[in-house]
């Protein structure tokens, strides 16, 4: 267990090192990506600083608070889709039939395919995420390790959401309008304080639109230092891995070859 | 010149109807107006109800939500121009177009005020469905009609700078980050998420004489409180804003026409 686990470390250092090698190729324009989505993001934090000029505090959270969901919500994205950037194609390659090129491989289909693209943007993302919270909330050393250990656990669960909602294109044919406006809710409610939301809304969080597993407990978790609000961040993260895993699976049995003929590098 | 406005208006009458034709992808994507205006349907809520006011920045809950939904209406009606004129600078089709008996630029202003015209009204209509379930109608006034001028001449605004952003593609290696880098800022400092009252003070000024709120706020204020003392000066800027942004964009469009060489083929 233990071996292939460092088998499969092994191989995600060389498709990281190699989707680098590949995005630096065009220097200038994977640079100025990263760049704009920083600033991006920084434009949606500089929102709610304007917002707590006027108002400074909303029901107990303050610019604080937002800072942390921003960073964490960044930081967990861009981790998850600068390591595994396949994700956001799953849809086009099971609509697309290109799955079967991936099946070829002596390596187990998922975690592989997952890996075979970067995202040049995530960097931004995940850049701004810790350069947020590190640099404008200015944790102490418990509170950092923390961040860090909870940013892994939202990229965990944003991988999961991602193989969850790509794979309804096995199940509904061309899915990806729906995968996107899916993917584009969770990351909206990732960014606004939990506590603006209650009853069915609140039940909707922490399923069908998970975005309480990133705003809601590790809020909690970097307030007070609470194990159990750890347990129930971990739990939920690796809940919705698991469910997205089993879908995958069940879906890959309805899977079509794409019949298609093409050339790899 | 009669003939020319025929023609123009031929162009922007054509770009709807292509735009008609696509009727279910555009009412589909409106569908994250549902996720957006709810959430901003909260975050007021929580406002109104901490500071216990029945107004803030001039407007009332439903008003606030009203002048949202437009708000947002406008931007998610915005069309990605400056990506077509880009492609059209990188695959050399923009040689093809100038051997046509048009101008370009306003071959592409007609196209994309016909296509916003469309994505705009669904969005609309969209957004008007949710506010209603939300918080109900709200007095509107006959004078809201002025709204319909203000609302054409910030699509010219509007178009007039991402034409800009485009022809930066004969200088630039990649221009989706200015692209990126200027919707964000039409988003934030053209009062989307909130109305220009609510900015502090010292900001306020400066963002009435950027192009922004000119965009955004103005327009959608003038439908939601109707001001005829503030539609004078409003017109002004945007008009004022016009001729500078089309005799700056006369300037590049005129040295970029210098860049072409066409090779045949």
């Amino acid at each position: 267990m233990i071996a292939r686990l460092w088998n499969y470390l092994d191989l995600a250092v060389a498709y990281i090192r190699f989707n680098l090698k590949s995005q630096m190729e065009y220097r200038g324009a994977f640079i100025s990506q990263i760049a704009a989505m920083i600033l991006n993001d920084g434009v949606w934090v500089a929102f709610w600083v304007l917002y707590f000029t006027r108002f400074p505090v909303l029901r107990g959270w303050g610019v604080e608070d937002v800072m942390t969901i921003w960073a964490l919500t960044a930081s967990g994205f861009g981790l998850a889709h600068a390591l595994y950037g396949n994700v956001i194609f799953l849809p086009f390659l099971i609509i697309q039939g290109q799955l079967d090129a991936w099946m070829l491989y002596p390596r187990a289909l998922l975690p592989h395919m997952l890996l075979g693209k970067m995202n040049a943007t995530a960097w931004g993302d995940a850049l701004f995420g810790y350069g947020v919270y590190f640099l404008l909330v200015q944790p102490d050393l418990i509170h950092a390790l923390m961040f860090i250990c909870l940013t892994i656990s939202c990229a965990t669960l944003f991988i999961g959401f991602g193989i969850l909602a790509g794979s309804l294109a096995f199940f509904v044919g061309n899915a990806a309008n729906l995968t996107e406006q899916w993917r584009i809710s969770l990351i909206t409610f990732s960014t606004y304080p939990s506590i603006l939301f209650e009853g069915l809304v609140k039940i909707l969080l922490f399923t069908l639109i998970p975005a309480g597993f990133v705003t809601h407990f590790p809020i909690q978790v970097l307030r007070h230092l609470s194990l159990l609000d750890g347990i129930f961040t971990l739990g939920g993260t690796l809940g919705f891995l698991l469910l997205s895993i089993i879908v995958f699976h069940l879906g890959l049995r309805r899977y079509e070859s794409g019949n298609l003929t093409e050339m790899r590098g | 010149m009669i003939v020319a406005i025929r023609k123009y208006s031929w162009i922007g009458w054509t770009a709807i109807r292509s735009n008609l034709a696509y009727l279910g992808e555009v009412i589909s994507r409106a569908l994250f107006l549902v996720v957006i205006l709810f959430i901003f349907l909260q975050l007021w809520r929580v406002t109104f109800s901490e500071l216990e006011a029945t107004r803030l920045g001039g407007l009332t809950l439903p008003q606030m939500l009203w002048y949202l939904a437009l708000t947002e209406a406008i931007i998610l009606s915005a069309p990605r121009v400056s990506h077509e004129i880009d492609q059209d600078v990188r695959t050399g089709a923009l040689a093809i177009q100038l051997i046509r008996p048009l101008s370009y630029p306003l071959y592409r202003l007609w196209t994309t005020l016909g296509e916003r015209t469309v994505r705009f009204l669904i969005n609309l209509g969209v957004g008007v469905l949710i506010v209603l379930v939300l918080v109900g109608p709200i007095p509107l006034q006959p004078m809201l009609v002025l709204g319909i001028p203000v609302l054409a001449l910030a699509f010219v605004l509007d178009f007039l700078s991402y034409l800009l952003i485009g022809l930066a593609a004969f200088w630039l290696e990649e221009t989706s980050g200015i692209f990126l880098i200027y919707s964000r800022l039409t988003m934030i400092l053209g009062g989307m998420m909130m109305p220009l009252e609510l900015f502090p003070d010292a900001l306020q000024a400066v963002l009435r004489w950027l192009p922004f709120a000119n965009i955004v706020y103005g327009p959608a204020l003038m439908v939601i409180a109707p001001d005829l003392d503030a539609f004078g000066p409003l017109v002004m800027r945007q008009t004022i804003m016009i001729m500078v942004l089309s005799l700056f964009a006369a300037l590049v469009y005129r040295a970029a026409l210098k860049r072409i060489h066409a090779h045949g083929g």
